[in-house]
């Protein structure tokens, strides 16, 4: 194999990208890997392609997504390979080398980096609530991928359950398009707005335009004439063989039934956190977004030697943070090889740290008035928890007090040992151990992430022993 | 904090632990089991699952017939998990083998298989070689590159994680005293017992248990009892879970009752390092399909290094202390073969007197006093 590349970028979304071309810029080789089969991540997804195929759908998947196309455009001189799926990040070697490990098309490759970026983003907070595991049951997230990506276009009774801006968003959205939206089931809890105003003022000096944009999509929801129910709880889903309807409880507490065709959940996103895991860095419990972010410096370095971390997979902070949070770690990279001076890096880190300090005013604000509601962490029993393996939550509540924590509770069920290695459950097992014994999650801990992050077949992992005695 | 007492103190909750507190429980002792939080590194959650008795006591009979015994018992053991706490961990014994993919390898185990059966009492496994038509008879999936292998009517296997639960489960129903966060700072002699130090409180009991995995080589000389161990990592791969393909549990190959296959398992001595060498997962994913071709195909979804505890010998250690006697050290790296044992045998002769003199063989002076520091 041969030497090491400078940089390993995980991930091209908006930190990925950013990242790439600020480390290109200062003369580095940096290498981007991602998943997807176009560049631009969630926020962007398929947006280069959409820009120039289907030009008409831009217009009401608004300005902020076309926005992508330009931060694609910038990264194009930077080595990137789509379709490629990194599973395995090894230990780091004494000079820091670590060897991240990816498949592309069946086939497995290896590839050494001075430094490794994960920017891989957040994921989609599992709402593990009964019947979500029937189809018809996605995810908002989901929905506005398939509509970028696919240009599918949802269709008989569309039911959007939860809170969030991606929400508003996608109701924006799915109105300019025409798409009609049957209901929309708001499970922001009462008082939030009075609890957020605390730190409006520093979000209006932080990032005004992005409140200004917020209110623009609270006022398109009214005017949709999309019905909106306020204050839901008891969120269920009932249908044979598929969603057919969705029961809830209504602001008065009154119990609703509503036809459906198709829901989509939101309860906000969550960092991914299979690669921040995989490599042993330190995590902290973050009880505003009730999820564990990774311990990060400013420049985005995690305590695991040699990893970064940019984007929302170091805390939700959205696209704008995502792209500061790039150019900082790929600045830290580029002065640690001697590519620029510290006064240097520090003079081109001013922008990007001031915009993050912006970002983060605007999610203190956004935390408090869209908070994972409390139900999360106390799903019906009849719920499956652990979709992989199908473990509801009473099997979990029968294990939970005398579990130390949700690998104890992995061993003892199987919870979490699927294929998708607890992205689906993880947290809620922690929750609910960390409930059930009357501790923090920080104490509970997270699950134990191990290699392959993504299934590969035996042959794709033995096809490496004859390339690694040869 | 609170200081409690009991008659047994069981330091380590993993399957050994669990086993001994189990037993003793059993025959009537109050009991009380100190285990660490989630992180702690443990053997017990690494386990492969084979109740394996080939090729096990090479060099110490005592050890292979404590193995068949131990095999022999599973189903007791296995029925009482089942009858009184509803946990099926899953027990089959269909007889085991281990192919051999080289002649090389065939004259290596034939040699073994001879050389055991002449060491007295080992006759008992019933271990034998069988030709590559034998084998695939018992296994259809075999692959061309596979000469022969060992077979052995007494192997067999288990859920491993489901017999830790189930034994868990009969230490609440027994009224066990399960301590979870509760590290072990220091153990000492205290009156005509022992004072147990934790960062909750001290706990006091009339008998210790030292069954704290690799902990016990910090913990024995606190009681006069040398532990002479060593991690030794083992890598394991699992795939997701497929259409059945194998009957019979091998060496390094068992397909779960779940339909997962288990790809197991090297060995390198690297400390207390669980992180995974690509170069040995790698070399296993190639044997396993050298032995069963159509696995190629199948995608594994974890594969996660644990440490197995190694005495200098490979065999079991237990022991009394002679210089604190009521404290008592068992370790071994087969805590899922010896559960049986453990359980119904060797915790209720804690007990009793004589614990050494019936346990003689795996006494750590064997190892010489060099080691005994």
């Amino acid at each position: 194999m041969s030497g090491a590349r400078d940089l390993v970028i995980i991930g091209a979304g908006p930190a990925g990208l950013a990242a790439g071309a600020e480390a290109r810029a200062h003369g580095l080789d940096p290498l981007i890997l991602d998943e997807q089969p176009e560049p631009g991540g969630q926020i962007y997804r398929s947006v280069a392609r959409v820009a120039q195929q289907r030009p008409a759908d831009l217009a009401f998947l608004g300005a902020d997504y076309a926005h992508g196309a330009e931060l694609v455009a910038a990264a194009t001189e930077v080595e990137r390979r789509q379709g490629a799926t990194v599973w395995q990040i090894g230990s780091a070697g004494r000079d820091g080398v670590r060897e991240v490990v990816w498949s592309a098309a069946g086939t497995a490759h290896r590839v050494r980096a001075g430094a490794v970026l994960i920017a891989s983003g957040a994921m989609e907070r599992p709402v593990p609530i009964r019947g979500w595991t029937l189809p018809g049951v996605t995810t908002v997230g989901a929905l506005q991928v398939a509509l970028k990506q696919a240009a599918i276009y949802p269709a008989g009774r569309v039911v959007l359950a939860g809170q969030g801006p991606l929400l508003l968003l996608l109701v924006a959205q799915l109105a300019a398009a025409r798409i009609p939206v049957a209901a929309v089931l708001d499970t922001q809890p009462p008082g939030r707005a009075s609890a957020a105003a605390w730190h409006l003022p520093m979000a209006m000096v932080g990032a005004a335009d992005t409140l200004l944009k917020g209110l623009a999509l609270l006022r398109r929801r009214s005017t949709s004439g999309v019905p909106v129910w306020r204050h839901v709880t008891g969120l269920r889903v009932a249908g044979e063989g598929r969603v057919q309807m969705v029961r809830f409880r209504d602001n008065s507490g009154r119990e609703v039934a509503l036809n459906a065709d198709l829901l989509a959940l939101h309860e906000g996103v969550v960092p991914n956190p299979q690669l921040t895991r995989l490599v042993g860095a330190e995590h902290r419990w973050h009880p505003a977004q009730r999820c564990f972010h990774p311990v990060l410096d400013e420049w985005g370095e995690s305590t695991a030697k040699s990893v970064f971390v940019a984007g929302d997979g170091g805390g939700i902070l959205g696209a704008r943070a995502a792209v500061a949070g790039g150019r900082l770690a790929a600045l830290r990279v580029a002065e640690r090889q001697g590519r620029l001076v510290e006064s240097a890096r520090d003079l081109r880190a001013q922008p990007f740290l001031a915009r993050r300090w912006g970002e983060r005013a605007l999610r203190r604000f956004l935390d408090a008035l869209y908070p994972a509601p409390d139900w999360i962490a106390a799903p019906e029993d009849e719920a499956i928890i652990c979709r992989c393996e199908e473990i509801t939550a009473a099997d979990i509540r029968r294990i939970a007090g005398h579990a130390a924590g949700p690998n104890q509770a992995k061993a003892y069920l199987r919870c979490g040992m699927g294929p998708c290695q607890g992205r689906m459950c993880g947290l809620t097992v922690t929750e609910m151990i960390a409930r059930a014994r009357g501790v923090s999650p920080a104490v509970t801990g997270y699950l134990t992430i191990r290699p392959p992050i993504k299934p590969v077949t035996v042959d794709e992992l033995a096809s490496l022993a004859e390339e690694m005695t040869a | 904090m609170s200081t409690a007492a009991c008659d047994v103190l069981v330091i380590g909750g993993g399957l050994v632990g669990a086993a001994v507190a189990w037993g003793v429980a059993r025959a009537g002792a109050t009991v009380c089991v100190l285990d660490e939080g989630d992180d702690a590194i443990r053997a017990s959650r690494g386990n492969f699952g084979l109740v394996w008795v080939q090729g096990k006591g090479d060099g110490m009979p005592d050890y292979a017939a404590w193995t068949r015994d131990s095999a022999g018992r599973w189903l007791e053991l296995a029925a009482i998990i089942g009858e009184q706490d509803g946990i099926d961990v899953a027990l089959r014994q269909p007889g085991g083998l281990e192919p051999c993919i080289s002649e090389a390898e065939w004259v290596e185990r034939e040699l073994q298989v001879r050389r055991m059966h002449n060491q007295p009492g080992v006759g008992g496994n019933d271990v034998r070689m069988i030709s590559a038509a034998e084998a695939r008879e018992l296994e259809p999936a075999l692959g061309p590159e596979v000469v022969g292998a060992s077979y052995c009517p007494h192997d067999g296997h288990v859920n491993p994680l489901f017999l830790l639960r189930g034994l868990h489960a009969g230490l609440a129903r027994h009224g066990v005293d399960h301590r979870l966060d509760h590290w072990v700072e220091s153990v000492r002699p205290d009156g005509d017992g022992f004072a147990v130090r934790t960062a909750h409180g001290t706990l006091r009991a009339g008998r210790v248990v030292l069954a704290a995995g690799l902990g016990n080589v910090r913990l024995g000389p606190l009681v006069g009892l040398d532990v002479p161990t060593e991690a030794e990592r083992g890598h394991i791969l699992v795939t997701e879970r497929l259409d059945p393909v194998l009957s019979h549990p091998m060496g390094r190959l068992r397909q779960t009752e779940e339909g997962t296959v288990m790809i197991g398992a090297s060995a390198d001595r690297v400390g207390l390092d669980t992180s995974l060498d690509l170069a040995t997962a790698a070399a296993l994913a190639a044997r396993a399909r050298r032995v069963v071709p159509a696995l190629g195909r199948a995608r594994l979804v974890r594969s996660w290094a644990a440490l197995r505890i190694m005495s200098p010998d490979g065999f079991p250690i237990y022991a009394e202390s002679e210089n604190h006697p009521g404290a008592f050290v068992v370790t071994c790296h087969s805590g899922v073969t010896l559960a049986a044992v453990h359980a119904l045998y060797l915790a209720p002769s804690m007990l009793q007197p004589g614990f050494n003199d019936r346990y003689a063989a795996f006494h750590p002076r064997r190892f010489g006093g060099a080691e005994a520091a």
